[in-house]
């Protein structure tokens, strides 16, 4: 939206030249600049530029809904809202399961079982419909290889042997998981940005992102100057990334993170406290 | 009418010619005449007699200014102001704590912001805020309406189904006790429905865009002239990356907040913003401050801080004009934003949502 070109928000034809003229072709750059400086620019006056910010603005704006459409436009597919965990007090909790349209964070020290958890929602999701699955294929972007196919196999055989029950079903299952290892923050943001197309083309009901955490806390040591805010704008573009994804294709976004120790200011020996590793960014 | 043509709004151009032209003052320009004008510095007798339209326009304001009448400039005594705001109504947050910290809940025409770490339940408010607007004027809300601008992605509809359910069923327990026709009446109109209608949505993805929103607002109000609430659910999530340059941010941010300002008095609304929290690394340890720099922290008139201490969720009034600062515990249960109930009755369910912060709750075992 806001790399949309000036023409393109009907502003004329010789309006649009004169502002080529200064480097203003897209909204982006329209909208940055003050009242005054529009003025200059486009030799109109006061009201006029007004009216013209208005148009462009109108050009950039979001729709607006109200909460009874969205809430209307929901219950129209209500089993299409949530993944269902299979487990069953895990699902109460979280009101039906896994939702859909946004991210969900799964945290927890070494060892826990994040990644099984993930291969295990990675299984359900190709599942069809009538069986509480979504249908659809799954991106899996791993970061620390700790993806492990045999135990894919292992997990759907067992916890469905009926609908399983041959090898050309597992196969067929395995298939549709499309892996991409990615080692560095910089691989792992580029692949973000280039999922929108994959999404379509090959029907992706979940992202699975496992895990955030190794990347980052490989490459940015926050005790050194300027990595904080590196860190910091690396994790906000790829989390509204994925939101916009989520939000819109309507489908559940997974990501797993580490432990870390906050150290309170108190003496050591009471308990320390620990909380999720990443910054608050990623968690908004 | 003295006034200098220098500093009238028409375009650079024409007021360039008009320099050269050797024209002073506003007043030698309406004594021209159109086709005067035209002829001396080279337009055309539309552009003249337009640009004459604007000057005229201009000096009557001017005019109206200087008399003291109404129009662009408030001028008002403090006794005016004083009963004006007493006759405002305020929004209530169903947390009585809160509204009495606050002096009676959010207020009209005034900017809020709420600061807090990420799941102490800022958008929580927000929603809950988005449903209060709306109560009617005999249960004492303000009869309002909401619009809701969405930055993260937040907002959960189902969650604002719950808590407007809970409103509406209070509304019919205070009816149901006092028995007075306009509450019945009222109650006709104020249903699950109507409160999600009349909740306006707006999914803001960068930076752009809750510009351009912004932009727009005052011609949406205008339109929908009932509403009382707006809300920018994260106004420093599309601020907080791809910003190489701060001074642009900074300038952007100001202007923003000078336009929210200029909605709040024009309307008669309440601006509520949400922030989040960054860290300060100091000389020797590192604190947590809202985000988006000092300069930021003067565009909102009152200031709420949300925090936790232990497993209790606490708010605290960082800045007011004419409240004094304060903290007060709350909590988020299933019907929405509430007090902390008093430990002599059983406390209520959890909250909705789950801090991986909080030691486990373990006397919740025994309910």
């Amino acid at each position: 939206m806001a790399a949309k070109k000036l023409r393109r928000a009907q502003l004329s034809q010789q309006l649009c030249e004169r502002l080529n003229r200064c480097q203003i072709t897209t909204c982006q750059d329209f909208l940055c600049l003050s009242l005054v400086e529009l003025m200059k620019v486009t030799g109109q006056s006061y009201y006029e530029v007004q009216k013209l910010l208005c148009k462009v603005s109108r050009a950039c704006a979001p729709k607006m809904q109200t909460a009874y459409e969205m809430k209307l436009s929901k219950s129209v597919n209500p089993s299409s809202a949530f993944l269902s965990t299979t487990l069953h007090s895990l699902d109460r909790v979280l009101h039906g399961g896994v939702p859909c349209g946004s991210l969900t964070e799964i945290t927890s020290p070494p060892g826990c079982g994040k990644t099984q958890f993930c291969i295990m929602l990675s299984v359900l999701a190709t599942l069809p419909v009538s069986m509480g699955g979504l249908d659809g294929s799954v991106i899996y972007i791993d970061t620390e290889s700790a993806f492990s196919a045999e135990r894919l196999i292992e997990i759907a055989g067992n916890k469905f042997p009926t609908y399983f029950d041959s090898d050309e079903k597992l196969f067929c299952m395995t298939r549709n998981i499309h892996l991409y290892r990615e080692l560095t923050c910089c691989s792992v943001l580029k692949r973000i940005m280039s999922l929108e197309e994959e999404i379509i083309s090959k029907k992706v009901k979940l992202i699975i992102i496992d895990s955030v955490a190794s990347v980052v806390r490989k490459e940015f040591d926050t005790k050194l100057q300027g990595n904080l805010a590196e860190r910091s704008n690396f994790l906000t573009r790829g989390a509204s990334m994925l939101k916009y994804l989520a939000e819109e294709f309507s489908i559940p976004v997974i990501l797993t993170n580490q432990i870390t120790t906050l150290l309170s200011n108190g003496p050591a020996i009471q308990a320390d406290l620990v909380s999720p590793a990443d910054d608050l960014s990623l968690s908004e | 009418m003295q006034r200098e043509v220098g500093s009238l709004p028409l375009a650079p151009g024409l007021r360039a010619r008009l320099a050269a032209a050797g024209f002073q003052t506003a007043q030698e320009l309406l004594e021209t005449g159109p086709c005067g004008l035209s002829k001396e510095i080279g337009i055309s007798k539309e552009e003249a007699l337009e640009a004459l339209q604007l000057v005229r326009q201009e000096c009557h304001g001017d005019a109206a200014r200087t008399a003291g009448g109404l129009g662009t400039t408030r001028k008002f005594t403090a006794l005016e102001l004083l009963e004006e705001e007493q006759a405002q109504g305020f929004i209530i947050t169903f947390c009585s704590a809160l509204d009495t910290m606050l002096g009676g809940g959010v207020q009209l025409t005034k900017i809020t912001e709420i600061c807090g770490a990420p799941g102490v339940g800022k958008t929580q408010l927000c929603m809950q805020l988005a449903v209060d607007v709306q109560i009617p004027e005999c249960f004492g809300g303000v009869a309002g309406e909401a619009v809701f601008i969405d930055t993260e992605g937040s907002f959960m509809v189902d969650r604002v189904v719950d808590i407007a359910a809970a409103c509406v069923h209070h509304c019919q327990l205070i009816a149901e006790a006092q028995q007075e026709e306009d509450h019945l009446k009222a109650l006709e109109t104020f249903s699950l429905e109507s409160i999600l209608s009349h909740i306006y949505y707006f999914r803001c993805r960068d930076y752009i865009e809750l510009l351009a929103q912004v932009y727009l607002l005052p011609e949406f109000l205008s339109e929908h002239s009932k509403v009382r609430l707006v809300v920018i659910d994260g106004i420093a999530f599309p601020f907080r990356h791809d910003f190489e340059d701060l001074s642009l941010r900074t300038r952007l941010l100001n202007g923003l907040a000078q336009q929210l300002i200029i909605i709040a008095n024009d309307h008669k609304a309440a601006v509520v913003l949400t922030n989040q929290m960054t860290t300060r690394i100091g000389q020797s340890q590192s604190t947590l401050v809202p985000a988006l720099g000092e300069s930021w922290g003067h565009a909102a008139t009152v200031r709420l801080i949300f925090h936790w201490d232990n497993s209790q969720r606490l708010a605290t009034l960082y800045k007011s004009p004419s409240q004094k600062e304060a903290t007060i515990p709350y909590h988020i249960t299933p019907h929405g934003f509430r007090d902390v109930q008093p430990p002599a009755v059983t406390p209520n369910a959890q909250g909705t949502e789950m801090n991986p912060r909080k030691r486990p709750r373990r006397e919740e075992e025994k309910q």
